[in-house]
């Protein structure tokens, strides 16, 4: 089974709303629908909404790290919004981290941070 | 908090104890029991003058602002000199006295207090025997010292009690300090101070990161402002708790400032690896909290 | 009482599902949500290790209790090449299989109680268990 995340296409800016939990399999499908669409719409930026996930581990850090990679060789910005608590802490204390990634609480703040940049 | 151990008796003063340090024999018990119909006599004189002397000042006066609470203290005052003279000198005795210790500690009795009382009472004990017993000094001198000794082993399990029963207050009082769950305070929307005060243990710590997580949740946080000027001392455990959190904070999108570090803690953070840079930093709460604001809005 | 579930892994799908298992455990298990994430992360942690490097293997994962206290313990078991050197795979930052090689250090660290048996050209079993409250 896979599960498709929707991806919105708004002023230029993609947002992935993951809505459930994904195999490494959908995150890896979302990664290269990510980078086709970045392309084709020559977005400025990607907003992905991971609060539905209550695993984030080294596989899902990584991909996710490596798509922002990707988009800022594009030179667009990524930001991950919606890290739960619980997520966050299990991923500091596994070694986890979005190095140089920005991060926001919820699309409100992603917005505000994309104009404020 | 290691349990402190007196240098002069022991916690658990014994009648061991009381023939050791103080030279105490049963002796001395019979020469002091002389004197049982003087301190009949006497003890209430005494007493009744000494309060009547201290009442003067106001310190004491406040102290004893409740007739009922003077009375009760002298009743009980009379009854602890009565026994110096008479009660056997057995662990009976002891316990009575360590009890008296912890009473004074919790009714705010000051060794000064306790101390001078005493005194009062011995000294004028003394000139009674003086005068009394002038055709026998060696017996009068013998008999003071006896009841030297057996005050000075009363004074000093007063006292010993009365430290420890200090100690245990104060660190019952840390304890609860270091328990009191940690505020968390929404200075302006977005904008959270947590002021940590106390002991921070491993255990608080990680008390710490998860109300600081549900906080940024609750109140949909941007910035948080760490104060730790409440903080004594954080071992590197401790200093690793505050940078996972820190980062944690990061992740769910908040930016952090930790304030108010001492040298100690700053130490400790750069032993365990912390750069300032890595770590946003103000050397106070008004500064941290212009640095969160101004990362507030990217 | 909760019943010890046993899975066969094979596929991404599976680690999924041994992540989502896990976590219901540990959530009857009466572990705080902070702690179900962390039995569910390293339940994913192991679970790939097994997809990525022995293409497939097993997991139990069970509730355990003794007179003080409760937890969850896990185990992996695969069948694939093994470790040759588990000292250089409990290090941060080593991996053979293109991970960001913090699966099972970063595991480590999470849980109470690891082992790990490993018998080269024969599979690995890594047994994790962790308690509430610690």
């Amino acid at each position: 089974m896979t599960r498709r995340v929707p991806i919105l296409r708004q002023n230029g800016i993609l947002i992935a709303s993951i809505q459930e939990e994904l195999s490494d399999g959908d995150i890896l499908a979302l990664q290269s629908r990510i980078l086709s669409d970045v392309v084709s719409i020559n977005a400025k930026a990607v907003v992905i909404d991971v609060s539905a996930l209550d695993v984030l581990d080294s596989f899902g850090t990584r991909t996710l790290t490596e798509i922002a990679s990707s988009v800022e060789l594009r030179g667009a910005r990524t930001i991950i919004v919606g890290i739960q608590p619980e997520v966050a802490m299990a991923m500091v204390l596994l070694g986890l981290d979005f190095r140089n990634i920005a991060t926001a609480f919820d699309l409100d703040h992603a917005f505000d941070l994309l104009r404020a940049a | 908090m290691p349990q402190v151990i007196s240098s002069s008796v022991t916690a658990e003063p014994s009648v061991d104890e009381a023939a050791l340090y103080f030279d105490i024999s049963q002796a001395d018990k019979e020469l002091v029991s002389h004197l049982e119909s003087t301190s009949d006599e006497m003890g209430d004189i005494l007493i009744e003058s000494f309060y009547a002397h201290i009442m003067g000042h106001e310190e004491a006066a406040q102290h004893f602002r409740d007739e009922s609470h003077l009375e009760r203290v002298k009743r009980g005052q009379k009854r602890y000199f009565a026994d110096l003279i008479t009660a056997p000198l057995d662990d009976a005795y002891i316990e009575d006295r360590r009890r008296i210790g912890q009473i004074h500690e919790r009714a705010r009795v000051s060794p000064t207090l306790y101390i001078g009382a005493y005194s009062y009472y011995l000294t004028r004990l003394g000139d009674h025997v003086r005068q009394t017993m002038k055709d026998d000094p060696e017996q009068a001198f013998a008999i003071a010292f006896a009841l030297m000794k057996l005050a000075h082993f009363d004074m000093a399990l007063a006292l010993e009690t009365f430290v420890s029963a200090r100690e245990d207050t104060i660190q019952a009082r840390e304890r609860e300090i270091s328990e009191l769950p940690t505020p968390v305070l929404k200075l302006q929307d977005g904008l959270l101070l947590i002021p940590v005060v106390g002991t921070l243990d491993s255990f608080r710590a990680r008390a710490l990161t998860l109300q600081l997580l549900e906080g940024i949740r609750e109140h949909r946080a941007r910035a948080v402002v760490l104060d730790i000027t409440g903080v004594a001392a954080v071992d590197s455990a401790v200093a690793n708790h505050l940078i996972q959190s820190m980062a944690a904070a990061r992740l769910m999108g908040a930016q952090s400032v930790l304030t108010g570090l001492s040298a100690e803690v700053a130490q400790s953070l750069v032993k365990v690896g912390v750069t300032g840079e890595a770590l946003n930093t103000a050397g106070d709460l008004q500064s941290g909290i212009v640095l969160a604001t101004k990362l507030m809005h990217g | 009482m909760n019943s010890a579930s046993i899975q066969t892994i094979r596929s991404d799908g599976d680690i999924v599902v041994a992540r989502q298992t896990g976590r219901k455990i540990a959530e009857d298990v009466g572990f705080s949500r902070a702690d179900q994430a962390l039995i569910a992360t390293a339940i994913s942690e192991l679970a790939r290790n097994i997809v990525v490097y022995a293409n497939s293997g097993e997991m139990e994962i069970s509730p355990v209790e003794t007179v003080s206290r409760s937890g969850v313990r896990v185990t992996a078991q695969d069948y694939g090449p093994g470790i040759l050197d588990i000292k250089a795979a409990l290090a941060d930052g080593f991996s053979t299989g293109g991970s960001l090689g913090l699966g099972l250090p970063g595991t480590r660290r999470i849980v109470d109680e690891f082992d790990i048996q490993s018998v080269p050209g024969e599979g690995v079993t890594v047994t994790i268990v962790k308690w509430i409250g610690r």
